[in-house]
């Protein structure tokens, strides 16, 4: 070993991994693109089931707190997911709930409108695509003439990580986007004193507006709900203010508004600001003052004309919400 | 941070919440909470020793935070804080759960009052765990007061402010004082000459040193809070002038309900169908006369129109009947020989010396005939060739049941007060509300008839809604002596529950801004965040509750206070069922 590599700080140990997941987080962290060098040179990967053939038993024969950093991607759908977040927790210094999915639940989490049952029903047997006449379902166990097979018990609610483990940062974004990562990432190699645990980071305490170029008024006073491809946007004026729902004013920034620059409104995937528990009620009692009419009748067709309502201010936040879920 | 030591006091109320809530298993069981160091039961909490039940148990236990479950706070809150003030412990530190009005008085199951009791409590015990004190503030009064408007009632209000030795900013919009006032004749019911009592007012206010006067004066958008506004009037819409002032008077008045709207009635059409305004302007003249100069022979006088009727307005005006009487009375001397018909509806004579001015005025040979005034009103043509009169009104008179033709010469229509057509314009600019017929809103109703839910402005006269020249100046006279009891005290105590903006989170939406109803946020372009004006600010919670970042909070109201309160709320149902 020369000199150089003994004074060198000792290299951190990272760990990423996905539950209820579409694979986007786990890409981001690829999208680090030539500073994936800088990575390397400061973490060891030990443990990411996308990119590097490490095993389940590799994880398990770790030593508790081994790990400095996971990110965990992905919301709790099953007990699987369930399981591996417990392990991660126990070998693991840092865990960071990484991207929309495993900080709120995310775009899986919007099933918790339906039951286990009926997101069964519809997959299983009644998609127009499927053909199973005798209704086979997944089992938990299944006997075969070799034994007993055996499947993650599939739950009835999403979940997001900290509803199942203690986690110590949320890192949000469908998915994060890759500059906070980084700054995040640094921070922790160079060892700068972290922000308090249980806290929100690589985002901003502003939402969305104070970030967004188009322009802004008072006057939010919207007589039609349009949907953005039924408007001709100007590109200019704020999307609210052009009957669009945009929940930009209840969503953390940090993303560089990436969707408003693309011309789409922002949809929420960064999650709502330091002190507010719930970012679809947060955002419909705001949409609510800006409803144009006092007779109720017409606020109740203004309101009619909001597509989707629970998709729309829920999208990313169900599970982590106080609703939660759908009372069935 | 300091550890939380709560007191919690169930009241029986007497029997009022005892009998229907088991105050004793109440305070039981708030004993088993966290944070929880005394829960006792008293027979009435906010009796002298009940309260130093409270003050003496803070000290010896060294409380902070207090609840108390009894009635509404609306009663008894104001009892409370001034409890926890004389023990030295900051008054909003305080929550009250209402366990008579929300629950002994409109329940009947003990055992379910009992539980629903507990549920308030504890929702209670779970707020009160994350107040913080609050500190009481005033503004110093600035002793001017604004008046807008030169009729009786801005004129009598000015007047008694200005004797008072305090300065007195008059602003009317025409060029000459005095009102709808100035126009009549006679007043009823005790005849006197109308001008005779605003000439003297008005040439006092003339020269009253204390009072500055605008005529012919309009004002612009009015800013600040009580105790300091400031405004730009502009006068002869060229010349401005800025002033300050710290009370508001606004006594814009009426505007008489204009008939041609009416087909029944014919007005505009038929040269001596006329409205009452115009038959006061023949009174001042001294000659009662038709369009053609002639000594009318029938004359007759319509009463509701354009009020009482869902058509038009449905409330009553209140002066038209005892105007309609004093014109018989005046008619009858000026014409000893001409029929007089008074056609109404419901003759509403209340008031001091009315029904008796009533009672005086049917002895002078008057004929009355009654009109259905929510199904049939009366109608008026020209007459035949034939006819011995000008005009004929048909009328379906309700008591006979019989239909009758009535000869007329000339027709009085008491036209109704309608709201000022600037009244929109002047509640923006002062900040204050309208009901549904565009007169103002007072505070109360019964309690506060002359007060806005904006401190420091007043309502006075026919703005308010319709009324005789006594009420007017009765109402204008008490805005004056509420205002002068400010100006005494030198300075007002403004709300502490008021909302503010956290400018690290606000991101500058601007949703905010415009659904306050007290204009008090406004938008610092600079820092690009709203700015709440807390003075201003009432602690209403639309703003927080409409802002979508968590920005604004509502002190005393945080989300975290009210979901904590819920999740109290919900911990005992949940438990038991």
């Amino acid at each position: 070993m020369g000199e150089d590599e003994k004074n060198k700080k000792p290299k951190l140990k990272m760990a990423v991994y996905w539950g209820a997941a579409c694979g986007g987080c786990c890409v981001s962290v690829l999208d680090v693109h030539e500073k994936l060098f800088d990575v390397v040179a400061a973490a060891d990967l030990v443990f990411w089931p996308i990119a590097l053939d490490f095993k389940y038993k590799d994880l398990k024969a770790m030593p508790d707190g081994y790990i400095d950093l996971t990110l965990y991607n992905g919301a709790i759908r099953n007990s699987e997911n369930q399981h591996i977040a417990m392990l991660l927790r126990q070998k693991t210094k840092i865990l960071v709930a990484y991207g929309s999915c495993a900080h709120m639940g995310g775009i899986p989490g919007l099933a918790n409108f339906s039951t286990k049952e009926q997101i069964f029903d519809r997959i299983y047997c009644d998609t127009e695509s499927t053909e199973n006449p005798e209704k086979i379902k997944p089992q938990h166990i299944y006997k075969v003439p070799e034994g007993e097979l055996e499947l993650p018990i599939f739950y009835n609610d999403v979940m997001p990580l900290d509803q199942v483990v203690c986690v110590d940062y949320y890192l949000p974004g469908c998915p994060p986007q890759t500059e906070r990562l980084l700054e995040v990432f640094m921070a922790i190699v160079n060892g700068s004193e972290l922000p308090s645990k249980k806290t929100v980071i690589g985002a901003y305490e502003k939402s969305q507006c104070d970030e967004c170029e188009r322009k802004k008024t008072e006057n939010k006073k919207i007589k039609k709900f349009y949907r953005p491809w039924e408007i001709e946007d100007d590109g200019e004026t704020c999307f609210l203010e052009q009957g669009v729902i945009c929940l930009g004013p209840a969503t953390r920034g940090g993303c560089g508004t990436r969707c408003i620059k693309g011309n789409a409104p922002c949809r929420g995937c960064y999650g709502p600001p330091p002190d507010v528990s719930d970012p679809g009620a947060k955002m419909m009692s705001a949409i609510a003052t800006m409803i144009d009419a006092n007779d109720p009748e017409e606020i109740e067709n203004i309101i009619e004309q909001i597509e989707d309502p629970a998709g729309t201010f829920y999208r990313f936040s169900l599970p982590g919400s106080i609703l939660r879920r759908k009372v069935v | 941070m300091e550890e939380k030591r709560i007191g919690v006091y169930v009241c029986w109320c007497g029997n009022n919440i005892a009998l229907m809530v088991d105050v004793e298993a109440v305070s039981e069981e708030m004993k088993k909470l966290p944070n929880v160091v005394i829960a006792k039961n008293y027979k009435y909490m906010c009796s002298d020793p009940g309260q130093d039940l409270i003050i003496n148990d803070i000290k010896e236990h060294n409380l902070n935070r207090i609840v108390v479950a009894a009635c509404s706070p609306r009663i008894h809150e104001l009892t409370f804080r001034k409890a926890l003030e004389n023990a030295g412990l900051n008054p909003y530190m305080f929550e009250m759960a209402n366990i008579r009005e929300q629950v002994s008085w409109v329940h009947t199951n003990r055992e379910e009052a009992t539980r629903k009791a507990k549920s308030l409590v504890v929702g209670a015990i779970n707020k009160v765990s994350f107040h913080e004190p609050l500190d009481k503030r005033s503004v110093d009064i600035d002793p001017a007061t604004l008046i807008i408007g030169g009729g009786i009632s801005g004129i009598s209000a000015a007047l008694l402010i200005a004797d008072s030795g305090n300065k007195v900013y008059l602003v009317e919009k025409t060029g000459k004082l005095g009102g709808h006032t100035a126009n009549v004749d006679l007043t009823f019911p005790y005849l006197y000459s109308a001008q005779q009592m605003i000439d003297f007012k008005i040439k006092r206010l003339i020269n009253h040193p204390n009072i500055e006067l605008f005529l012919d004066t309009q004002i612009e958008e009015i800013f600040g809070y009580v105790g300091n506004f400031e405004t730009t009037l502009k006068i002869n819409t060229a010349e401005k002038v800025e002033l300050k002032f710290g009370n508001i008077i606004v006594a814009t008045g009426l505007k008489t309900f204009d008939p041609s709207g009416i087909e029944e009635y014919g007005y505009g059409k038929l040269p001596d169908v006329i409205t009452s305004s115009e038959f006061e302007k023949m009174l001042l003249h001294g000659k009662v006369q038709t369009k053609e100069g002639k000594v009318p022979k029938n004359v007759v006088i319509i009463h509701c129109v354009g009020s009482r009727n869902k058509n038009y307005h449905e409330y009553c005006s209140r002066t038209c009947c005892m105007t309609a009487l004093k014109y018989s009375n005046q008619l009858r001397s000026a014409l000893p020989h001409s029929n007089i018909f008074q056609v109404y509806a419901d003759m509403r004579a209340f008031g001091k010396g009315c029904e008796e001015f009533y009672t005086q005025s049917s002895r002078k040979d008057i004929m009355f005939l009654m009109f259905d005034q929510q199904n049939e009103l009366p109608k008026i043509r020209e007459a035949g060739k034939k006819d011995n009169c000008n005009l004929i009104v048909e009328i379906n008179e309700k008591l006979s049941g019989e239909p009758i033709e009535v000869p007329a010469d000339l027709v009085i229509l008491m036209t109704s007060m309608e709201a000022h057509e600037e009244a929109k314009n002047i509640a923006h600019a002062v900040g204050i509300s309208m009901c549904g017929n565009d007169f103002y809103i007072e505070k109360h109703p019964k309690l506060d008839p002359v007060a806005t839910t904006t401190d420091g402005v007043y309502i006075v006269g026919t703005c308010q809604g319709p009324k005789d020249i006594p009420d007017s100046i009765s109402q204008a006279e008490a805005a004056a002596a509420r205002i002068l009891a400010i100006i005494l005290q030198g300075s007002v105590h403004v709300e502490v529950t008021t909302a503010f903006v956290n400018e690290e989170v606000c991101c500058g939406c601007q949703t905010c801004i415009c659904v306050c109803p007290y204009t008090a946020i406004s938008f610092d372009e600079e820092k690009n965040v709203s700015v709440v004006n807390e003075i201003l600010c009432k602690g209403c919670g639309t703003c927080g509750s409409a802002c979508p970042t968590g920005a604004i909070r509502c002190r005393h109201f945080t989300d975290k206070q009210i979901l904590s309160q819920i999740e109290g709320l919900m911990s005992i149902t949940l438990e038991e069922v």
